[in-house]
């Protein structure tokens, strides 16, 4: 047990390493940090609610672009290995498969949270300079696109583990856009008459992740109370997707050549 | 020199096989219990709360349009479907779903103007108070101000001034306009002219009632224009039933003490007394409906109304929509409130 | 099982590091395709110490039977064991080396950094890994360039940080696929003799290569393997005992009466004149000509054995049942 920690934590470390030498990370943080400032610019074509809009704005750019880093960093992890052949010394040294994917995992979550923290406090800095309220739950919100960066980058990491990583962008992207959607798609088809699309609803609903649970912003941006149910089961369910989604992810991982 | 004190760690082949099967099992089980503790997890999360309740935020138009990124259609589909999904689940839009249905439809047409069912959608919906249709119908003028030749936006305009507002001279103005666009049916043309000349009427909003039937799609909307039009057809019997006691009084020097006197056997002014609820109603097990002289107004009313129509009925409309309601579950209890007069 | 007795066939046994019996190997090259076999029943073995060369022509399956002693890929059928543990498992890996062919590592390292990284895996203690490293550093020449990312290496030194990462967790066993391809003569000299040192250091390397003249220089032991199947596996010495084997002698100072008699004796295998010759012998004709080249005073430059004829014996090796051989002969030659 020691001993997997021992060894999955280089990898998560050397990933993190990586993806901090990578270009393309500080270009979309640049964006993401960007897109936050302007949001003081477009509040002001607002005449009321200014601080509430670069709210909005401000933790929906903090949403999009760390799932962006989170895909497009993400889905090249374990192909990029692959095909780059660096998995084959690794692999030779006494690291199992499934320790070097939960490594690579591990190092990739620890990177995009490392640039939704620094978007974080662009997004506190920017609140403050403009007068909005910052509380508990702007936290709570933040942790909340936390939670969802660790299904995202299940997700990817997945999606990573055999397919190329066109193909797993668009997986990923498609199963993050559903994953958006599937609480009004299960409303949608709630109303349905025929059983067939209302099952079909409610296993979509069930089966893909359930993104929305993580959505704390409006709460934040308004005010509303949170009590703290409303914060540890999504918690508790972004811990069981994620672990459901490794299991699948070291399995396939597992039994694959690496040719 | 090396690797000699590793063979005592290999382990013999059935030993290792079994292990691996233990594992294999294990890891399965493992999985298998994490997915259904997951799949509990997710029960317990409340669906969003606030969606059931009014208050759902819908961006500003000014926010999303910034925030769409290009892709206003597909943002304005969404909302589009959220409003749609709004209409459909309550029968009628409660007083607090309209206002979240109208900042719907404003998303919806100002990200994308060229919707064209979502303008006339807003003002089947936007009906239960005079703020209400009057945003309904800023958001019609906004629906012809991007497809001005669209005959049916100002049709629906001249039909909420003169069904809902009672302002004959606006609907006159707006149905004027709808008739001579290319589509529009040639009765309108002579549906303005009476318009004009009577300032209201049964058979305008009749007229009028039916072209709604005719472009209505949702269900609910419809059997609400079919109602109203059940009303004109119940209170034409009884502007019928008001000559026949105009009638009766000018040959027996009296008036009806009870509905009978009408039809009665002997020397009766009518035949029989006309059916008092719409024809599209069919019997029910509690009895047909009856005609009696409300003893407040002293007028003849329909007990499957309990009042008497009146064209406009802005006034009464939430008396009316609960009257709607009703009657769609249970017919037969019919209101014993009074109506307006 | 037998256990009794039989105790020299036990140490035999035990003498064995790398077990392959009967390994199967079906690629199927896309979904719907026919799977195509590229291993074919192989079966070798390797003992303790010596440097054993897997020898083949391109494609012929060397580095996918590396890759399921790697535990990279599965075999379809058949066994494979390292100092006795199944390849499947990977705890046992600490006592096994491998250099990739063509080896590629984080480019946005340095050296340091990629073998600190290597060392950090094989569970070496923060204590141990700078003085470690520095060594390894300084035994494949590395050390100049230390602390340069490896985006700025040239190949060979690549190839040497490949050997370093191979050995940093001091392995028994070392796996090396085309340790030489690639490199100058220099590079490749010098690769030679740091697998040389990991013998004499006791440790058992086992080799992939399509170069001949490296299999003869420093192999103790050959499996030649055609088109998936194993064509000859034992001593190189035992393949090199030809009759037919030729040697080129390059002499200087001849006496010009011994060089009429060599180009009389030997006709068109004797190149140039004057100062300098070079006359190809029969293996069995070197000693007489260097007995006689030394006393008429003249000097030896060198003694190669022919490459052509080295390669004549793998091709007599590997000639049973390929018919499509001649493409791969000139893959080999290609391949200097």
């Amino acid at each position: 047990m020691i001993g997997s920690v021992l060894r999955i934590w280089p990898i998560a470390t050397n990933t993190l390493r990586e993806a901090i030498r990578n270009k393309l990370l500080y270009a979309l943080l640049f964006f993401g940090v960007l897109v936050i400032g302007a949001s003081v610019l477009i509040a002001s074509l607002s005449y009321v609610e200014g601080e509430r809009i670069i709210q909005d704005i401000g933790l929906a750019a903090m949403q999009l672009f760390s799932v962006g880093i989170a895909i497009f960093v993400g889905i090249g992890l374990i192909h990029g290995e692959v095909e780059r052949r660096t998995v084959y010394t690794i692999l030779s040294k006494s690291i199992t498969r499934s320790e070097f994917l939960l490594g690579k995992y591990l190092g990739l979550l620890l990177t995009v949270w490392l640039q939704l923290v620094l978007m974080a406090v662009a997004f506190a800095g920017v609140s403050a300079a403009a007068g909005a309220s910052l509380s508990v739950t702007h936290v709570v919100a933040v942790l909340g696109i936390a939670m969802e960066l660790a299904v995202v980058v299940a997700v990817a990491t997945l999606f990573s583990t055999f397919t190329t990583p066109m193909l797993a962008a668009f997986f990923a992207l498609g199963v993050y856009c559903i994953g958006h959607l599937t609480r009004d798609l299960n409303a949608l088809g709630g109303q349905a008459d025929d059983p067939v699309v209302r099952g079909l609803a409610q296993g979509i609903y069930r089966v893909l992740p359930d993104l929305d649970s993580f959505n704390f912003s409006l709460y934040a941006v308004h005010g509303w109370a949170l009590a703290p149910n409303d914060v540890l089961w999504p918690m508790l369910y972004a811990v069981g997707y994620v672990l459901a989604l490794l299991f699948m992810a070291t399995y396939i991982f597992r039994v694959r050549d690496l040719k | 020199m090396y690797g000699n004190e590793n063979k005592t760690k290999a382990k013999p082949r059935l030993r290792r096989r079994l292990d691996s099967w233990a594992s294999a099992t294990l890891l399965g089980l493992g999985f298998l219990a994490v997915v259904l503790v997951t799949g509990f997890v997710h029960q317990r999360i409340p669906v969003a709360p606030e969606s059931e309740q009014s208050g759902r935020l819908v961006p500003r138009p000014e926010v999303a349009q910034v925030l769409s990124l290009g892709f206003e259609s597909v943002v304005s589909d969404y909302y589009w479907l959220k409003a749609v999904q709004i209409a459909g689940g309550a029968r009628t839009p409660g007083p607090e779903q309209g206002d979240y249905l109208a900042r719907l439809v404003d998303l919806v047409t100002y990200l994308n103007p060229h919707v064209g069912h979502a303008y006339r959608f807003a003002a089947v919906w936007l009906i239960q108070t005079e703020e209400e249709v009057r945003e309904a119908n800023r958001l019609l003028r906004r629906g012809i101000e991007s497809q001005p030749e669209e005959w049916r936006n100002w049709f629906y305009l001249g039909f909420n001034h003169f069904y809902y507002l009672d302002e004959t001279e606006e609907a006159a103005r707006n149905l004027a306009v709808a008739s001579e666009l290319p589509g529009a049916p040639a009765y309108l043309s002579r549906l303005v002219v009476r318009l004009r000349a009577e300032s209201g009427g049964l058979d305008v909003a009749q007229a009028l009632l039916s072209e709604m039937v005719r472009d209505t799609q949702t269900e609910e909307a419809l059997s609400g224009y079919l109602e109203a039009l059940g009303e004109i057809e119940v209170e034409r019997h009884a502007r019928d039933l008001d000559s026949a006691r105009e009638a009766f009084v000018e040959t027996y020097g009296r008036d009806i003490e009870s509905m009978d006197e009408l039809a009665a056997f002997f020397d009766p002014i009518l035949n029989r007394l006309p059916r008092a609820q719409p024809s599209r109603v069919g019997i029910e097990l509690g009895g047909e409906s009856n005609w009696v002289i409300d003893p407040e107004s002293n007028q003849i009313v329909s007990d499957y109304y309990g009042r008497r129509y009146r064209v406009n009925f802005a006034s009464d409309r939430a008396h009316r929509i609960e009257e709607w309601n009703r009657s769609a579950g249970t017919v037969s209890e019919s209101s014993s409130e009074e109506g307006a007069s | 099982m037998k256990r009794g007795g039989q105790e020299g066939a036990m140490r035999e046994l035990a003498n064995e590091r790398i077990k392959v019996e009967g390994l199967v190997k079906d690629f199927r090259p896309g979904l719907g395709l026919r799977s195509r076999r590229v291993l074919n029943e192989v079966s070798f073995s390797v003992r303790e110490g010596e440097i054993y060369g897997f020898v083949g022509p391109n494609g012929a399956g060397k580095t996918t039977t590396l890759k399921i002693l790697m535990g990279l890929i599965r075999p379809t059928a058949g066994q494979a064991t390292i100092l006795g543990h199944p390849v499947s498992e990977s705890r046992f890996r600490q006592e096994v080396g491998f250099l990739p062919e063509n080896p590629y590592f984080y480019s946005f390292l340095t050296a340091r950094e990629i073998l600190d990284f290597y060392a950090r895996l094989s569970g070496i203690s923060a204590a141990d890994r700078k003085p470690k490293i520095a060594a390894l550093l300084r035994d494949v020449g590395l050390e100049h360039a230390a602390d340069a990312r490896l985006k700025t290496f040239s190949k060979g030194m690549l190839q040497r940080v490949g050997i370093a990462q191979a050995l940093i967790h001091d392995p028994s066993v070392v796996f090396l696929d085309e340790p030489m391809s690639g490199l100058d003569p220099i590079g490749r000299k010098e690769i030679r003799d740091i697998i040389l040192k990991l013998r004499a250091d006791g440790r058992t390397v086992f080799m992939n290569t399509h170069i001949l003249t490296d299999v003869e220089m420093i192999c103790d032991r050959v499996a030649i393997i055609v088109k998936g199947h194993i064509r000859y596996e034992g001593p190189i010495a035992d393949l090199l005992r030809g009759d037919d084997m030729d040697s080129d002698v390059v002499l200087t100072r001849l006496p010009s009466d011994l060089g009429i008699r060599l180009q009389e004796r030997y006709g068109s295998r004797v190149k140039g004149m004057g100062e300098r010759i070079e006359v190809r012998v029969p293996d069995k004709d070197v000693n007489s000509l260097l007995t006689a080249s030394l006393g008429a005073g003249a000097e030896v430059v060198s003694v190669t054995r022919n490459r052509h004829s080295l390669e004549h014996a793998f091709l007599s090796a590997v000639r049973e049942g390929t018919a499509s051989y001649p493409n791969e002969q000139k893959e080999m030659e290609k391949n200097p």
